[in-house]
Protein backbone atom coordinates (compact mmCIF):
# COMPACT_ATOMS: atom_id res chain seq x y z
CA UNK A 1 0.00 0.00 0.00
CA UNK A 2 1.71 3.72 -0.78
CA UNK A 3 2.27 6.15 1.59
CA UNK A 4 0.17 9.04 2.42
CA UNK A 5 1.76 11.21 4.82
CA UNK A 6 -0.76 14.51 5.51
CA UNK A 7 0.79 17.52 7.07
CA UNK A 8 -1.44 21.12 7.53
CA UNK A 9 0.46 24.11 5.76
CA UNK A 10 -0.07 27.81 5.98
CA UNK A 11 -0.37 30.50 2.91
CA UNK A 12 2.71 31.80 3.28
CA UNK A 13 4.61 28.18 3.01
CA UNK A 14 2.92 27.67 -0.16
CA UNK A 15 5.75 28.68 -2.67
CA UNK A 16 7.97 28.19 -0.62
CA UNK A 17 7.64 24.80 0.06
CA UNK A 18 6.79 24.27 -4.03
CA UNK A 19 10.28 25.77 -4.56
CA UNK A 20 11.57 23.28 -2.33
CA UNK A 21 10.41 20.21 -3.74
CA UNK A 22 11.15 21.38 -6.93
CA UNK A 23 14.92 21.62 -6.29
CA UNK A 24 14.66 18.68 -4.03
CA UNK A 25 13.21 16.85 -7.81
CA UNK A 26 10.32 15.84 -6.58
CA UNK A 27 7.12 15.77 -9.04
CA UNK A 28 3.80 17.56 -7.93
CA UNK A 29 1.09 14.81 -8.67
CA UNK A 30 -1.93 17.18 -8.11
CA UNK A 31 -3.54 19.63 -6.33
CA UNK A 32 -6.85 18.39 -5.03
CA UNK A 33 -9.94 19.91 -3.52
CA UNK A 34 -12.72 19.49 -1.78
CA UNK A 35 -15.48 20.96 0.08
CA UNK A 36 -15.50 19.62 4.36
CA UNK A 37 -17.98 18.31 6.37
CA UNK A 38 -18.27 22.13 7.20
CA UNK A 39 -18.39 22.97 3.74
CA UNK A 40 -15.36 24.60 3.93
CA UNK A 41 -12.63 24.41 1.27
CA UNK A 42 -9.95 21.94 1.85
CA UNK A 43 -6.90 22.53 -0.75
CA UNK A 44 -3.89 20.30 -0.95
CA UNK A 45 -0.80 20.03 -2.68
CA UNK A 46 0.28 16.53 -3.07
CA UNK A 47 4.15 16.11 -3.73
CA UNK A 48 5.65 12.36 -4.90
CA UNK A 49 8.54 12.18 -2.44
CA UNK A 50 8.56 8.79 -3.42
CA UNK A 51 7.73 5.90 -2.55
CA UNK A 52 5.50 8.15 -0.44
CA UNK A 53 3.27 11.22 -1.19
CA UNK A 54 3.60 14.31 0.81
CA UNK A 55 0.29 16.02 0.86
CA UNK A 56 0.17 19.53 2.54
CA UNK A 57 -3.51 20.66 3.41
CA UNK A 58 -5.03 24.39 3.69
CA UNK A 59 -8.79 24.53 5.27
CA UNK A 60 -10.67 27.62 4.69
CA UNK A 61 -9.25 30.09 2.04
CA UNK A 62 -10.05 30.91 -1.20
CA UNK A 63 -7.62 32.80 -2.24
CA UNK A 64 -4.60 31.08 -2.33
CA UNK A 65 -0.74 31.95 -3.73
CA UNK A 66 -0.17 29.87 -7.79
CA UNK A 67 2.98 28.00 -7.89
CA UNK A 68 2.83 28.58 -11.74
CA UNK A 69 6.08 30.10 -11.63
CA UNK A 70 7.83 26.59 -9.88
CA UNK A 71 5.65 24.10 -11.82
CA UNK A 72 4.54 25.54 -14.92
CA UNK A 73 1.12 23.99 -16.21
CA UNK A 74 1.55 21.18 -14.19
CA UNK A 75 0.55 23.60 -11.36
CA UNK A 76 -1.57 26.14 -13.49
CA UNK A 77 -3.47 23.44 -15.23
CA UNK A 78 -5.29 21.88 -11.42
CA UNK A 79 -5.08 25.44 -10.19
CA UNK A 80 -7.51 26.96 -13.04
CA UNK A 81 -9.11 24.00 -12.47
CA UNK A 82 -10.13 24.58 -9.01
CA UNK A 83 -10.85 27.68 -9.54
CA UNK A 84 -13.93 27.02 -12.34
CA UNK A 85 -14.99 24.05 -9.61
CA UNK A 86 -14.87 25.97 -6.68
CA UNK A 87 -14.30 29.66 -7.14
CA UNK A 88 -10.64 29.94 -5.12
CA UNK A 89 -8.91 32.42 -6.51
CA UNK A 90 -4.65 31.88 -7.18
CA UNK A 91 -2.60 35.43 -6.69
CA UNK A 92 -0.99 35.31 -10.14
CA UNK A 93 -2.50 32.89 -11.81
CA UNK A 94 -3.66 33.61 -15.69
CA UNK A 95 -7.61 32.79 -15.53
CA UNK A 96 -7.83 34.88 -19.75
CA UNK A 97 -8.47 31.00 -20.45
CA UNK A 98 -11.39 28.41 -19.75
CA UNK A 99 -10.14 25.36 -18.79
CA UNK A 100 -13.00 23.25 -18.80
CA UNK A 101 -16.03 24.61 -18.22
CA UNK A 102 -17.27 26.75 -21.46
CA UNK A 103 -17.82 30.73 -21.21
CA UNK A 104 -21.50 30.28 -21.44
CA UNK A 105 -21.40 27.97 -18.97
CA UNK A 106 -20.55 31.03 -16.04
CA UNK A 107 -23.38 30.23 -13.83
CA UNK A 108 -21.68 27.20 -12.90
CA UNK A 109 -18.82 28.67 -11.20
CA UNK A 110 -17.91 27.46 -8.12
CA UNK A 111 -19.99 24.48 -8.10
CA UNK A 112 -18.55 21.98 -8.85
CA UNK A 113 -18.83 19.81 -5.79
CA UNK A 114 -22.21 20.82 -4.02
CA UNK A 115 -23.27 18.92 -0.76
CA UNK A 116 -25.54 16.31 -1.42
CA UNK A 117 -28.63 16.59 0.30
CA UNK A 118 -29.56 12.86 1.71
CA UNK A 119 -32.33 11.40 -0.25
CA UNK A 120 -34.76 11.04 2.93
CA UNK A 121 -33.84 14.64 3.49
CA UNK A 122 -34.87 15.21 -0.15
CA UNK A 123 -38.10 13.58 0.15
CA UNK A 124 -39.44 14.93 3.37
CA UNK A 125 -38.28 18.94 1.80
CA UNK A 126 -40.01 17.92 -1.16
CA UNK A 127 -43.37 16.92 1.05
CA UNK A 128 -42.96 19.93 2.45
CA UNK A 129 -43.11 22.25 -0.69
CA UNK A 130 -46.33 20.24 -1.95
CA UNK A 131 -47.92 21.05 1.54
CA UNK A 132 -47.21 24.24 1.02
CA UNK A 133 -48.81 24.31 -2.21
CA UNK B 1 2.69 35.03 -44.44
CA UNK B 2 1.00 34.42 -40.73
CA UNK B 3 -1.76 32.84 -40.24
CA UNK B 4 -4.12 30.88 -37.49
CA UNK B 5 -4.56 27.69 -38.36
CA UNK B 6 -7.00 25.75 -36.12
CA UNK B 7 -7.23 22.07 -36.02
CA UNK B 8 -10.46 20.53 -34.26
CA UNK B 9 -12.25 20.22 -31.82
CA UNK B 10 -11.98 17.03 -33.20
CA UNK B 11 -8.56 15.01 -33.77
CA UNK B 12 -8.24 14.23 -37.40
CA UNK B 13 -6.99 10.61 -36.09
CA UNK B 14 -8.28 10.17 -32.83
CA UNK B 15 -12.03 10.72 -33.09
CA UNK B 16 -11.53 12.94 -29.77
CA UNK B 17 -12.35 15.91 -29.12
CA UNK B 18 -9.40 18.68 -28.74
CA UNK B 19 -8.83 21.95 -30.04
CA UNK B 20 -5.61 23.64 -31.16
CA UNK B 21 -4.74 26.70 -32.86
CA UNK B 22 -1.90 26.82 -34.24
CA UNK B 23 -0.07 30.30 -34.80
CA UNK B 24 2.07 29.64 -37.97
CA UNK B 25 4.50 31.86 -40.33
CA UNK B 26 4.00 30.13 -44.20
CA UNK B 27 3.98 26.00 -43.93
CA UNK B 28 5.97 26.68 -39.96
CA UNK B 29 4.14 26.46 -36.48
CA UNK B 30 5.72 29.36 -34.16
CA UNK B 31 2.83 28.86 -31.11
CA UNK B 32 0.17 27.28 -30.47
CA UNK B 33 -2.67 26.52 -28.26
CA UNK B 34 -5.02 23.41 -26.50
CA UNK B 35 -8.39 23.75 -25.85
CA UNK B 36 -10.00 20.77 -24.01
CA UNK B 37 -13.52 20.18 -21.85
CA UNK B 38 -14.99 19.13 -24.78
CA UNK B 39 -15.51 16.07 -23.14
CA UNK B 40 -16.25 17.03 -19.50
CA UNK B 41 -19.10 14.58 -18.30
CA UNK B 42 -19.09 15.43 -14.50
CA UNK B 43 -17.80 12.16 -13.44
CA UNK B 44 -16.17 13.38 -10.04
CA UNK B 45 -19.58 14.77 -9.17
CA UNK B 46 -21.52 11.51 -10.33
CA UNK B 47 -19.44 10.08 -7.65
CA UNK B 48 -20.46 12.13 -5.13
CA UNK B 49 -23.60 9.83 -4.93
CA UNK B 50 -22.91 6.86 -5.38
CA UNK B 51 -21.35 4.06 -3.32
CA UNK B 52 -17.61 2.36 -3.71
CA UNK B 53 -19.07 -0.49 -5.93
CA UNK B 54 -21.01 1.57 -7.87
CA UNK B 55 -17.96 3.96 -8.46
CA UNK B 56 -15.76 1.49 -9.80
CA UNK B 57 -18.37 0.89 -12.39
CA UNK B 58 -18.51 4.96 -12.93
CA UNK B 59 -14.89 5.26 -13.29
CA UNK B 60 -14.05 2.34 -15.59
CA UNK B 61 -15.89 4.17 -17.69
CA UNK B 62 -14.09 7.32 -17.70
CA UNK B 63 -11.34 6.04 -20.40
CA UNK B 64 -12.39 2.91 -22.73
CA UNK B 65 -8.25 2.48 -23.45
CA UNK B 66 -7.39 2.33 -19.17
CA UNK B 67 -10.48 1.71 -17.54
CA UNK B 68 -9.04 -0.88 -15.44
CA UNK B 69 -6.58 1.71 -14.28
CA UNK B 70 -9.13 4.05 -12.76
CA UNK B 71 -10.92 1.11 -11.48
CA UNK B 72 -7.58 -0.68 -9.84
CA UNK B 73 -6.32 3.38 -8.66
CA UNK B 74 -10.09 4.26 -6.67
CA UNK B 75 -10.20 0.72 -5.33
CA UNK B 76 -6.69 1.32 -3.60
CA UNK B 77 -7.54 4.91 -2.59
CA UNK B 78 -11.01 3.19 -0.90
CA UNK B 79 -8.54 0.24 0.32
CA UNK B 80 -6.54 2.64 2.02
CA UNK B 81 -8.85 4.84 3.95
CA UNK B 82 -10.39 1.54 5.56
CA UNK B 83 -7.17 -0.12 6.14
CA UNK B 84 -7.64 -3.39 3.62
CA UNK B 85 -5.22 -5.49 2.97
CA UNK B 86 -5.51 -7.18 -0.54
CA UNK B 87 -4.98 -10.75 -1.06
CA UNK B 88 -1.73 -11.58 -2.36
CA UNK B 89 -3.62 -13.76 -5.80
CA UNK B 90 -5.89 -10.83 -5.83
CA UNK B 91 -2.77 -8.33 -5.99
CA UNK B 92 -1.25 -10.57 -8.98
CA UNK B 93 -4.50 -10.94 -10.77
CA UNK B 94 -4.93 -7.18 -10.55
CA UNK B 95 -1.34 -6.97 -12.51
CA UNK B 96 -2.10 -9.27 -15.16
CA UNK B 97 -4.82 -7.18 -16.01
CA UNK B 98 -3.09 -4.12 -15.46
CA UNK B 99 0.05 -5.51 -17.67
CA UNK B 100 -2.37 -6.63 -20.56
CA UNK B 101 -4.30 -3.47 -20.48
CA UNK B 102 -1.19 -1.74 -21.30
CA UNK B 103 -0.08 -4.00 -24.14
CA UNK B 104 -3.16 -3.41 -25.70
CA UNK B 105 -3.26 0.52 -25.06
CA UNK B 106 0.55 0.59 -26.47
CA UNK B 107 -0.20 -1.63 -29.51
CA UNK B 108 -3.57 0.57 -30.23
CA UNK B 109 -1.36 4.22 -30.14
CA UNK B 110 1.61 2.31 -32.09
CA UNK B 111 -0.76 1.17 -35.17
CA UNK B 112 -2.43 4.99 -34.90
CA UNK B 113 0.71 6.66 -35.29
CA UNK B 114 1.52 4.22 -38.59
CA UNK B 115 -1.44 5.34 -40.07
CA UNK B 116 -1.21 9.34 -39.11
CA UNK B 117 2.09 8.92 -40.93
CA UNK B 118 0.57 7.00 -43.79
CA UNK B 119 2.12 3.98 -42.95
CA UNK B 120 -1.40 2.05 -42.61
CA UNK B 121 0.04 -1.29 -43.98
CA UNK B 122 1.87 -1.22 -40.97
CA UNK B 123 -1.37 0.16 -39.01
CA UNK B 124 -3.40 -2.71 -39.83
CA UNK B 125 -0.50 -5.40 -38.86
CA UNK B 126 -0.61 -3.75 -35.45
CA UNK B 127 -4.19 -3.76 -34.80
CA UNK B 128 -4.09 -7.59 -36.33
CA UNK B 129 -1.72 -8.22 -33.64
CA UNK B 130 -3.48 -6.47 -30.39
CA UNK B 131 -6.63 -8.82 -31.59
CA UNK B 132 -4.41 -11.41 -29.51
CA UNK B 133 -4.46 -9.49 -26.20
CA UNK B 134 -7.95 -8.54 -26.65
CA UNK B 135 -9.03 -11.96 -27.21
CA UNK B 136 -6.69 -13.06 -23.95
CA UNK B 137 -8.36 -10.24 -21.83
CA UNK B 138 -12.21 -10.85 -23.10
CA UNK B 139 -11.26 -14.87 -22.35
CA UNK B 140 -9.70 -13.33 -18.73
CA UNK B 141 -12.52 -10.79 -17.70
CA UNK B 142 -15.62 -11.50 -20.09
CA UNK B 143 -15.16 -8.18 -21.80
CA UNK B 144 -13.06 -6.54 -24.49
CA UNK B 145 -13.45 -2.86 -22.97
CA UNK B 146 -14.74 -2.56 -19.34
CA UNK B 147 -13.30 -5.85 -17.93
CA UNK B 148 -14.87 -5.18 -14.44
CA UNK B 149 -12.16 -6.77 -12.41
CA UNK B 150 -11.93 -4.77 -9.72
CA UNK B 151 -13.85 -4.86 -6.28
CA UNK B 152 -12.98 -3.30 -2.87
CA UNK B 153 -10.62 -5.76 -1.30
CA UNK B 154 -9.58 -7.71 -4.43
CA UNK B 155 -10.33 -8.95 -7.98
CA UNK B 156 -13.59 -10.16 -9.37
CA UNK B 157 -12.18 -13.28 -11.64
CA UNK B 158 -9.78 -15.96 -11.07
CA UNK B 159 -7.60 -17.20 -13.04
CA UNK B 160 -8.15 -21.31 -13.19
CA UNK B 161 -5.10 -23.85 -14.56
CA UNK B 162 -6.58 -23.59 -18.09
CA UNK B 163 -6.44 -20.01 -18.44
CA UNK B 164 -2.78 -19.53 -16.81
CA UNK B 165 -1.50 -21.90 -19.37
CA UNK B 166 -3.29 -20.37 -22.14
CA UNK B 167 -2.03 -17.27 -20.86
CA UNK B 168 1.94 -18.37 -20.71
CA UNK B 169 1.38 -20.13 -24.37
CA UNK B 170 -0.02 -16.40 -25.33
CA UNK B 171 2.94 -14.58 -23.76
CA UNK B 172 4.89 -16.69 -26.21
CA UNK B 173 2.84 -16.35 -28.93
CA UNK B 174 3.32 -12.54 -28.77
CA UNK B 175 6.73 -12.18 -28.87
CA UNK B 176 7.67 -12.76 -32.15
CA UNK B 177 4.64 -10.75 -33.70
CA UNK B 178 5.99 -7.89 -31.30
CA UNK B 179 10.08 -8.85 -32.57
CA UNK B 180 8.37 -7.61 -36.07
CA UNK B 181 6.76 -4.78 -35.41
CA UNK B 182 10.03 -3.45 -33.07
CA UNK B 183 12.40 -4.45 -36.07
CA UNK B 184 9.98 -2.16 -38.49
CA UNK B 185 9.55 0.30 -36.25
CA UNK B 186 13.47 0.82 -35.80
CA UNK B 187 14.52 0.02 -39.28
CA UNK B 188 11.64 1.09 -41.61
CA UNK B 189 12.56 4.62 -43.39
CA UNK B 190 9.41 6.09 -43.84
CA UNK B 191 8.54 5.82 -39.96
CA UNK B 192 11.93 7.06 -39.39
CA UNK B 193 11.55 10.45 -41.83
CA UNK B 194 8.25 11.24 -40.17
CA UNK B 195 9.28 10.77 -37.22
CA UNK B 196 13.02 11.55 -36.28
CA UNK B 197 13.58 15.25 -34.94
CA UNK B 198 9.56 16.01 -34.82
CA UNK B 199 7.57 17.40 -31.84
CA UNK B 200 11.06 17.27 -29.60
CA UNK B 201 10.47 17.84 -25.92
CA UNK B 202 13.51 18.45 -24.10
CA UNK B 203 14.60 16.32 -20.61
CA UNK B 204 14.34 19.99 -18.68
CA UNK B 205 11.01 20.99 -20.26
CA UNK B 206 9.61 17.54 -19.75
CA UNK B 207 10.37 17.85 -15.87
CA UNK B 208 9.18 21.94 -15.40
CA UNK B 209 5.80 20.42 -16.79
CA UNK B 210 5.91 17.64 -14.91
CA UNK B 211 5.46 15.14 -18.28
CA UNK B 212 4.68 11.39 -17.25
CA UNK B 213 4.39 7.80 -18.28
CA UNK B 214 5.73 7.04 -21.57
CA UNK B 215 5.86 10.72 -23.00
CA UNK B 216 8.20 11.74 -19.89
CA UNK B 217 10.62 8.46 -20.32
CA UNK B 218 10.95 9.34 -23.56
CA UNK B 219 12.53 12.70 -23.19
CA UNK B 220 14.81 11.41 -20.48
CA UNK B 221 13.08 11.31 -17.48
CA UNK B 222 13.32 8.46 -15.72
CA UNK B 223 9.96 7.86 -13.85
CA UNK B 224 7.47 4.51 -13.19
CA UNK B 225 5.31 4.53 -10.41
CA UNK B 226 5.65 0.90 -10.79
CA UNK B 227 9.14 1.31 -10.20
CA UNK B 228 9.34 4.17 -7.81
CA UNK B 229 6.54 3.83 -5.41
CA UNK B 230 5.54 -0.22 -5.56
CA UNK B 231 2.04 -1.09 -4.80
CA UNK B 232 -0.09 -3.87 -5.79
CA UNK B 233 2.93 -6.48 -5.35
CA UNK B 234 4.69 -4.63 -8.25
CA UNK B 235 8.17 -4.99 -6.07
CA UNK B 236 7.68 -9.04 -6.54
CA UNK B 237 8.09 -8.87 -10.28
CA UNK B 238 11.50 -7.94 -12.07
CA UNK B 239 11.38 -5.43 -14.83
CA UNK B 240 13.71 -2.32 -16.58
CA UNK B 241 11.96 0.93 -16.84
CA UNK B 242 12.80 1.97 -21.08
CA UNK B 243 14.52 5.52 -21.37
CA UNK B 244 15.44 7.31 -24.38
CA UNK B 245 16.93 10.79 -24.70
CA UNK B 246 15.75 12.59 -27.71
CA UNK B 247 12.29 13.30 -26.72
CA UNK B 248 10.79 13.10 -30.04
CA UNK B 249 7.75 11.07 -31.71
CA UNK B 250 10.13 8.09 -32.89
CA UNK B 251 11.76 7.93 -29.39
CA UNK B 252 7.98 8.06 -28.11
CA UNK B 253 7.35 5.40 -30.55
CA UNK B 254 10.18 3.19 -29.19
CA UNK B 255 9.22 3.42 -25.55
CA UNK B 256 6.32 2.22 -25.51
CA UNK B 257 7.38 -0.68 -27.98
CA UNK B 258 10.59 -1.54 -25.41
CA UNK B 259 7.56 -1.67 -22.39
CA UNK B 260 5.84 -3.98 -24.05
CA UNK B 261 8.06 -6.95 -23.50
CA UNK B 262 8.31 -5.47 -19.99
CA UNK B 263 4.92 -6.33 -19.61
CA UNK B 264 5.01 -9.24 -21.16
CA UNK B 265 7.58 -10.18 -18.63
CA UNK B 266 5.59 -9.07 -15.97
CA UNK B 267 2.64 -11.38 -17.29
CA UNK B 268 4.65 -13.81 -17.11
CA UNK B 269 6.24 -14.00 -13.22
CA UNK B 270 3.03 -12.79 -12.47
CA UNK B 271 1.51 -16.67 -13.39
CA UNK B 272 4.69 -18.65 -13.07
CA UNK B 273 4.36 -17.25 -9.26
CA UNK B 274 0.38 -16.97 -8.83
CA UNK B 275 0.15 -17.58 -4.86
CA UNK B 276 -2.66 -19.54 -4.09
CA UNK B 277 -5.45 -18.15 -1.61
CA UNK B 278 -8.92 -15.97 -2.05
CA UNK B 279 -8.96 -13.35 -4.62
CA UNK B 280 -10.46 -11.09 -2.90
CA UNK B 281 -12.42 -10.50 0.79
CA UNK B 282 -15.71 -11.09 -0.94
CA UNK B 283 -18.38 -9.15 -2.85
CA UNK B 284 -19.79 -7.10 -0.29
CA UNK B 285 -20.91 -3.42 -0.26
CA UNK B 286 -18.33 -1.17 1.94
CA UNK B 287 -18.67 1.56 4.27
CA UNK B 288 -15.98 4.16 3.25
CA UNK B 289 -14.44 5.46 6.59
CA UNK B 290 -13.98 8.97 7.41
CA UNK B 291 -10.69 9.86 5.81
CA UNK B 292 -8.67 11.14 2.73
CA UNK B 293 -6.33 8.93 0.65
CA UNK B 294 -4.23 9.70 -2.49
CA UNK B 295 -3.37 6.67 -4.88
CA UNK B 296 -0.99 6.31 -7.65
CA UNK B 297 -0.64 4.11 -10.87
CA UNK B 298 1.73 3.76 -13.49
CA UNK B 299 -1.27 3.79 -16.34
CA UNK B 300 -0.65 2.82 -19.77
CA UNK B 301 -0.51 6.31 -20.46
CA UNK B 302 1.84 7.36 -17.29
CA UNK B 303 0.71 8.57 -14.11
CA UNK B 304 -3.11 7.77 -12.69
CA UNK B 305 -3.84 9.45 -9.81
CA UNK B 306 -7.04 9.38 -8.20
CA UNK B 307 -8.21 11.19 -4.45
CA UNK B 308 -11.46 10.00 -2.56
CA UNK B 309 -12.65 11.30 0.50
CA UNK B 310 -14.61 8.94 2.93
CA UNK B 311 -17.39 10.07 5.21
CA UNK B 312 -18.10 7.57 6.67
CA UNK B 313 -21.20 6.61 4.80
CA UNK B 314 -21.44 3.93 1.92
CA UNK B 315 -20.78 6.61 -0.19
CA UNK B 316 -18.09 8.65 -1.56
CA UNK B 317 -17.42 12.28 -0.16
CA UNK B 318 -15.51 13.18 -2.79
CA UNK B 319 -13.65 11.53 -5.94
CA UNK B 320 -10.97 13.41 -7.80
CA UNK B 321 -9.56 11.77 -10.90
CA UNK B 322 -6.16 12.90 -12.47
CA UNK B 323 -5.57 11.40 -15.42
CA UNK B 324 -1.71 11.74 -17.44
CA UNK B 325 -3.14 13.67 -20.29
CA UNK B 326 -3.81 16.14 -17.56
CA UNK B 327 -0.05 16.24 -17.16
CA UNK B 328 1.18 15.86 -21.34
CA UNK B 329 -1.48 17.66 -22.73
CA UNK B 330 0.00 21.19 -22.03
CA UNK B 331 3.32 19.77 -23.00
CA UNK B 332 1.84 19.69 -26.89
CA UNK B 333 2.28 23.47 -27.51
CA UNK B 334 5.87 23.22 -26.59
CA UNK B 335 6.59 20.21 -29.17
CA UNK B 336 4.59 21.93 -32.18
CA UNK B 337 6.91 25.21 -32.20
CA UNK B 338 8.91 25.36 -35.03
CA UNK B 339 7.25 22.07 -36.93
CA UNK B 340 5.17 22.34 -39.58
CA UNK B 341 1.17 22.12 -40.00
CA UNK B 342 1.46 18.73 -41.32
CA UNK B 343 2.91 17.34 -38.50
CA UNK B 344 0.58 18.29 -35.98
CA UNK B 345 -1.82 15.97 -35.99
CA UNK B 346 1.37 13.66 -35.13
CA UNK B 347 2.53 15.19 -32.83
CA UNK B 348 -0.66 15.82 -30.72
CA UNK B 349 -1.40 12.41 -31.02
CA UNK B 350 1.98 11.09 -30.08
CA UNK B 351 1.53 11.80 -26.33
CA UNK B 352 -1.03 8.98 -26.51
CA UNK B 353 -3.44 11.41 -25.49
CA UNK B 354 -6.87 10.70 -23.88
CA UNK B 355 -9.57 13.49 -24.19
CA UNK B 356 -12.25 11.48 -22.53
CA UNK B 357 -9.94 11.28 -19.59
CA UNK B 358 -8.47 14.09 -19.38
CA UNK B 359 -12.34 16.11 -19.68
CA UNK B 360 -13.96 13.26 -17.11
Amino acid sequence: MQEYKVFPIAKDQIVPLAERMRKQGHALVMIHGYLNKEGLLDVSWDYAVDPAIESYHIVGEMSLPSIGEVYDTAATWPERELNELFGVSFEGLDMSQRLFLPEDMLEEQGKGQIMVTPLSELVQNMAKTKEDE
Amino acid sequence: MSYIVPIGPYHPALEEPIHAKLYTEGEVIRDAEVYVGYNHRGIEKLATERNAIQTLVLVERVCGICSHSHAMTYAMCVEAINGTEVPKRGQYIRVITAELERLHSHFLWMGIACHIIGHDSMFMHIWDERELVMDLLERMTGNRVNYAMITIGGARRDIDDDLRRDLLAACDKLKAPLDRIVDIVLNDKTIAMRTKGVGVLKTEDALRMGAVGPHARASGVDVDVRRDAPYSSYDDFEFKVPVCQNGDVFDRVVVRALECYESISIIRQALENLPEGPINLGNKLVKIKEGVAVARHEAPRGQLSHMVVGNGTLNNHRVSVHVPSYKNTPTVPFMLRNNTVADAGLIIASIDPCFSCLDR
